[in-house]
């Protein structure tokens, strides 16, 4: 069970569809193992149906109905057989977020001792800065703070920050003032999925900047 | 056909749009579906400019919606959400999807194929669903008398959040309020709903 949920603003926006596509999948991925949280994403998705009502209608063309009707006879297209997708090996027993479901994930690469990566490619947004962080039983990752906000959640494995400790299922909301020090607990490897946002800062965290100096920006 | 008159109606009542969702759903009854069809799509249509979408293409999105509405209204289930819930969702994922299938056409600098771009769009299917599995709020019919509940400034946050083109940083801006304020009154709105639909259910 998750101790650490995403603050209802997070949630707000995916309900809402205004979540950045690489926050949305962090989140997600914090859902589909909370059910604490879907009840309030279903909350605030009832408010956004509610909402619907009060809205000043716009009139729809002149023959909208028809044309609606004719497009219901229309065949539905089967999606294309998807080419099996090659993943990064991941520790016995865990699985994959389905919000990861479509996305392009490379093999994990080193990033230094004990500390592997691998980044996400989401489907339709070349911008979206999401990665998977694989850290080694008891690593420690120096203190930083976060430019932007950072989102992670843990999906196996626990650190330990200083605040409190981060289990599989916990998401961690960090931003420029979080001042943290996380280090891996001794039990196993930990694997996070992380999302950058807030534009030019982005690279200024710590993980943030290692990345960066690995893929040379 | 539809006409100001028309839109002037009586919002049906939640039950009414449930029992019309159903009629499509069981006996795909085109009477029920013209009935949705009047209610929501000119509201879809709204949101969808409100949300920056172009109003050509938000006439061709509702209309999509619609379809949509039709052809998964099976998956429909009153026990578990309000109908105008069940297509708000259809007409927010399908939003996203639209902004994710125009990024997609600029950043492929080919020459769209209209036949192939009418079948990607077709295939498009909503963004996964996260919460499949999660047992049921049962928040339907109190969500309304909540939202009333809410002081004014906050229940003006959701509608912001919901139906204008904003991030929150730009809600603060548009009310002249600091972006930590924006989030309290969020926390605070979402605590009341929560604390609202729980005395109203006990
Ligand atoms: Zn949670």
């Amino acid at each position: 069970m998750s101790t650490h949920h995403p603050a209802d603003d997070l949630l707000l926006s995916l309900a809402a569809g205004s979540l950045d596509r690489a926050s949305a999948i962090v989140v997600s991925a914090h859902l589909e193992s909370c059910t604490h949280c879907c009840q309030q994403l279903e909350l605030l998705e009832a408010v956004g149906g509610e909402l619907l009502a009060d809205i000043e209608p716009v009139d729809m063309e002149i023959g909208a109905f028809s044309r609606t009707l004719e497009r219901l006879d229309q065949p539905v297209s089967v999606a294309v057989a998807q080419v099996p997708v090659v993943r990064p090996d991941l520790p016995a027993g865990m699985h994959w977020p389905r919000s990861l479901d479509g996305c392009d994930i490379t093999p994990w690469k080193r990033l230094g001792p004990g500390m592997r990566w691998s980044r996400i490619t989401v489907p339709g947004d070349p911008q979206a800065n999401a990665f998977l962080l694989r850290m080694a039983a008891g690593m420690e990752l120096a203190a930083h703070t976060h430019g932007g906000r950072e989102l992670t959640q843990v999906l196996y494995g626990a650190f330990d920050d200083g605040r409190d400790v981060w289990r599989a299922g916990d998401l961690d909301d960090a931003d420029g003032e979080v001042h943290h020090r996380p280090v891996v607990t001794a039990e196993s490897e930990c694997i996070c999925l992380v999302a950058l946002t807030g534009g030019r800062t982005r690279f200024d965290g710590f993980v943030a900047r290692a990345l960066g100096a690995w893929m040379g920006i | 056909m539809l006409t100001p008159t028309d839109r002037r109606d009586a919002v049906p009542t939640p039950d009414a749009l449930a029992d019309l969702l159903q009629a499509v759903s069981e006996a795909r009854d085109h009477a029920a579906f013209a009935a949705l069809f009047r209610h929501f799509a000119p509201r879809i249509k709204a949101y969808l400019i409100r949300r920056g979408v172009a109003p050509g293409q938000a006439e061709d999105l509702a209309q999509e919606a619609m379809v949509n509405v039709w052809r998964k209204a099976a998956s429909f289930d009153r026990q578990r959400a309000a109908a105008s819930t069940w297509i708000f969702t259809i007409a927010r994922n399908l939003r996203i999807d639209q902004l994710r299938h125009d990024r997609d056409a600029t950043s492929a600098a080919m020459p769209a194929d209209e036949d192939a771009e009418d079948i990607a769009h077709d295939i498009v299917d909503n963004s996964p669903l996260p919460c499949d599995h999660a047992a049921s709020a049962e928040i339907g019919l109190g969500v309304r008398a909540a939202i009333d509940s809410l002081p004014p400034e906050q229940a003006r946050v959701l509608q912001l959040s919901f139906y204008e083109d904003q991030p929150h940083a730009a809600i603060a801006e548009a009310l002249a309020i600091p972006l930590g304020t924006v989030k309290s009154r969020i926390r605070l709105a979402v605590g009341q709903l929560r604390q609202r639909l729980e005395y109203l259910k006990s």
